[in-house]
C-alpha cells in the first residue's frame, strides 16, 4: 500500500488523483476479500486448494473467466489487432470452443476428481496411468512451463499499467530504493497478489476473481463504447476503420502472420490448451456440480467472445486507424505516440475519454486501467495458487517428504507462492533492463508459448476421458515428445546453444511450420503420433483399472455428500 | 426428446460447430477475403467484410452452444 501511495504522490494531478483513489480502493477491497476468505477457510489442504469443492455458478463462471482473461486479453490481444488489423479479430472465435470444453471435458474431470479426491492434474493423470512417478513429474513440469510465463506476463502488464497511469513520474522511492515506474507497478501487482493468495487460498482467489471478472468485463465494454462514441457513433467508427490500408482489412494481415490455417489451429488449440492448464483444471474440480459447469459453459461461450468482438477489439481497430504503425527497415513498428504494440488500449482510452467526457472521462479511464490490473491479477493469482498445488502435491509430498503433515505441506505451498512470485518478478525486471532478452518481448508471444506447453496434456486427457486405449509408456513418451517439439519453437534453443548451423536449420524449419500452424498444434501432432504408436506396442493398462475409472467418470450421485457454499 | 432425435440433433450441431470453425477463422475465409491488390475496401453494412464474417460465424457458434445447453447437455443429477 505504501508503494501505491508513493505512486499516487508522484504522478500528474488530475488522472493521478482519481486513478490513485480508485486503485487504493480496489486494492483495499482485494485485501479484505483475502482476509474474508481466510476467516471462512478450514485448515485442510482440500479447502486451501479447492475451497471445499462447493463453488456455485457465479463464482465458478467468474473465476474461470477471470483466469482465462489475462493481461493478454486487454493488452496483448488488442496489441495484435493493432499490429495485424481485422485479421486477428477472428481469434475471438477460439472462445466458444473453450466454452464447449468447459462442459464436455469439465463435467467428466469434476466427477472423477470428486469421487477420487484429486486436487491436481497430476493426481488424475498419474493415477489413471498407474501412479508412475515419471508421469507425475512430466505433468508437473508441463504445468510449470505454462504457469511461469503466464505469471511473468501478468507482472509485466502491471509495469506497463503503472507507466500508463503515471506517465510523468519516471522514478519513485520505495523502501529507501529509487525505482522506475515500470518496476514499481510490477512490484505492486506481485506483492498484493501474493499476499491475498497466501492468506486465503482458493476461496480468496475465487472471490477476488468475481470482483475482477466483473471489473474487466465492464472495462472492456466501457472502453469500446467510449471509443465508438468518441468517433461519432457506429457509422463514424466504421467509416474510420474502413480507411485502414487493404492489408489491414484482410488476411494474413500486414505482418503476413495470420493465414487461415494458422488462425484455425490457434482457435482450436489455444482455447483447449488454456482450459487444460493447472489453474483451470483445479477450478473444474472445485465446481459444485455438473449444472454449475453447464451454465458456466454457456455464459463463457457467449459472453466472453462478445466482450472481444464487440468490445476491446474495436478499441484496437480504432487505434490502428488513428495511430497507424509504421514500416521501417527493421519491420513494422508502433506509431511513436503509442510506444509499444501492447499499449494501444491504454493510449486510446487516455486520449479519447477525457477529451470526450472531461472529469467523468478521467474517472472512466481510471476504472478501465484498474480493470486491466484486475485482468492481470486474476490470472496471476490463479496461476500462483495452481503452481503451489502442483509443486506441493506432485513433487514435495510424493518425492521429497512423503511423510509430511498437512501443516508442513501448507507451509511449503506458501513458500512456493513466494518463490514463484519473486522468480517471475526477477525475470520481468531482467527483461525490462535488457532489451535484447527476446523471450520477454511481447505479451502475446509469451501467451502462445505457454499455451502450447499446456496443450501437451490434451492427448492424455482425451484418452482418459473418452478413448481409454493408451498405455503408460505411450502417455509418457507422447507428453515428452510434445514438450520437446514445442521447446524447439521457442527462442530458448538459440539462447542455450548459440548460433550454429544446426540452430539455423532448426530456426528455418520451425519458422516455416510456425508460419503455417499454431505451435501447440504442431506439438500435439507429434505428441499424438508418438502416443498412439508407443501405446500400440506396449503393455496395456489393467482392464479392471480402466473399468473402475470409467465407472467413476459416469458416477451420477456424489453431489449430495458435498456441503454447499459460495 | 427421444434418443434418436437427440442423436440427430447432436450430429447436426456438431457439424454446424465444426463448419463455423472451418468457415470463420479457417480456410472458408477465402470466399470473402479481399485480395492484396484490391484498393477499395470490401464492406458489408459499412463494416469491413472480414469483421462481419467473424461476427456471423460467432453467431452460429453461440446458437449451437445455446441449443446444446437446452436440449443435449444433462446434469449429473438428472
Amino acid at each position: 500500500m505504501m508503494l501505491c501511495l508513493s505512486l499516487v504522490a508522484a504522478a500528474t494531478p488530475s488522472l493521478t488523483k482519481v486513478a490513485g483513489i480508485v486503485l487504493v480502493c480496489y486494492l483495499l477491497v482485494l485485501i479484505s476479500l483475502g482476509v474474508a476468505g481466510w476467516i471462512q477457510s478450514k485448515a485442510t489442504e482440500e479447502d486451501f486448494y479447492l475451497a471445499g469443492r462447493g463453488q456455485g455458478f457465479i463464482v465458478t463462471v467468474m473465476t474461470v473467466m477471470a483466469t482465462f482473461f489475462s493481461s493478454a486479453a486487454i493488452l496483448g490481444i488488442p496489441g495484435n489487432v493493432y499490429k495485424d488489423g481485422v485479421a486477428f479479430v477472428l481469434f475471438a472465435m477460439n472462445l466458444p470452443v473453450a466454452g464447449v470444453c468447459i462442459y464436455l471435458l469439465g463435467s467428466r474431470i469434476r466427477r472423477v476428481g470428486r469421487k477420487r479426491s484429486y486436487v491436481t492434474q497430476g493426481d488424475m493423470i498419474a493415477d489413471y496411468y498407474g501412479d508412475t512417478p515419471a508421469i507425475r513429474i512430466v505433468v508437473a513440469l508441463i504445468g510449470f512451463l505454462y504457469v511461469l510465463p503466464y505469471v511473468v506476463m501478468q507482472i509485466k502488464a502491471g509495469g506497463y499499467l503503472a507507466q500508463g497511469m503515471f506517465p510523468d513520474s519516471e522514478r519513485v522511492q520505495f523502501l529507501g530504493f529509487e525505482i522506475g515506474m515500470f518496476q514499481a507497478g510490477a512490484t505492486a501487482l506481485s506483492l498484493v497478489t501474493m499476499i491475498y493468495v497466501l492468506v486465503g487460498g482458493m476461496r480468496s482467489v475465487a472471490w477476488t476473481d468475481v470482483l475482477q471478472g466483473f471489473l474487466l468485463i465492464g472495462g472492456m465494454i466501457l472502453a469500446a463504447v467510449a471509443t465508438v462514441v468518441a468517433l461519432g457513433g457506429l457509422g463514424g467508427f466504421f467509416a474510420k476503420v474502413s480507411e485502414l490500408p487493404p492489408e489491414a482489412m484482410s488476411l494474413p494481415g500486414p505482418s503476413g502472420t495470420w493465414t487461415p490455417w494458422k488462425l484455425m489451429t490457434v482457435c482450436l488449440f489455444a482455447s483447449v490448451g488454456s482450459l487444460v492448464q493447472p489453474g483451470q483444471w483445479i477450478r473444474l474440480y472445485a465446481a459444485r456440480d455438473d449444472k454449475t459447469l453447464k451454465r458456466s459453459s454457456l455464459v463463457f461461450a457467449v459472453v466472453l467472445p462478445s466482450c472481444f468482438l464487440f468490445g476491446i477489439m474495436l478499441v484496437a481497430l480504432a487505434g490502428r486507424a488513428l495511430y497507424p504503425p509504421e514500416m521501417t527497415a527493421a519491420g513494422m513498428v508502433p506509431h511513436p505516440h503509442v510506444g509499444e504494440f501492447d499499449q494501444i488500449v491504454i493510449v486510446m482510452i487516455k486520449e479519447q475519454l477525457p477529451a470526450l467526457l472531461g472529469t467523468l472521462g478521467v474517472v472512466l479511464v481510471a476504472i478501465i486501467l484498474v480493470a486491466v490490473l484486475a485482468a492481470s491479477m486474476s490470472t496471476a493469482d490463479s496461476n500462483l495458487h495452481a503452481l503451489s498445488a502442483v509443486v506441493t502435491r506432485d513433487i514435495y509430498d510424493r518425492f521429497v517428504r512423503p511423510q509430511s503433515s498437512q501443516r508442513e505441506r501448507s507451509h511449503v505451498s506458501r513458500l512456493v507462492i513466494v518463490a514463484a512470485t519473486l522468480l517471475a518478478l526477477g525475470l520481468v525486471s531482467f527483461g525490462h533492463e535488457n532489451e535484447s532478452f527476446s523471450p520477454l518481448k511481447m505479451i502475446a508471444d509469451l501467451m502462445f508459448a505457454a499455451i502450447a506447453f499446456s496443450c501437451q496434456l490434451l492427448p492424455v486427457t482425451i484418452d482418459m476421458l473418452f478413448v481409454r486405449k493408451g498405455t503408460k509408456a505411450g502417455a509418457l513418451a507422447g507428453m515428452i515428445s510434445g514438450m520437446v517439439a514445442v521447446f524447439l519453437f521457442t527462442p530458448f534453443p538459440g539462447l542455450l546453444l548459440g548460433n550454429s548451423g544446426f540452430i539455423d536449420g532448426l530456426s528455418s524449419t520451425t519458422g516455416t511450420l510456425k508460419s503455417l500452424f499454431d505451435i501447440g498444434f504442431c506439438g500435439v501432432v507429434v505428441n499424438t503420433l508418438v502416443f498412439v504408436l508407443v501405446s500400440r506396442f506396449t503393455r496395456p493398462l489393467a482392464p479392471k483399472r480402466v473399468e473402475a475409472f470409467a465407472d467413476d467418470l459416469r458416477s451420477k450421485s456424489t453431489e449430495e455428500t458435498i456441503p454447499k457454499e459460495s | 426428446m427421444t434418443d434418436l432425435k437427440r442423436r440427430r440433433l447432436r450430429l447436426v450441431l456438431t457439424i454446424a460447430f465444426a463448419l463455423a470453425i472451418v468457415m470463420g477463422p479457417g480456410p472458408g475465409i477465402y470466399f470473402i477475403n479481399p485480395g492484396s491488390d484490391e484498393t477499395t475496401p470490401r464492406l458489408l453494412l459499412g463494416m469491413p467484410i472480414v469483421y462481419a464474417w467473424a461476427a456471423f460465424w460467432f453467431g452460429v457458434q453461440a446458437i449451437v452452444v445455446l441449443l446444446s445447453y437446452l436440449f443435449l447437455w444433462r446434469d449429473s443429477k438428472s
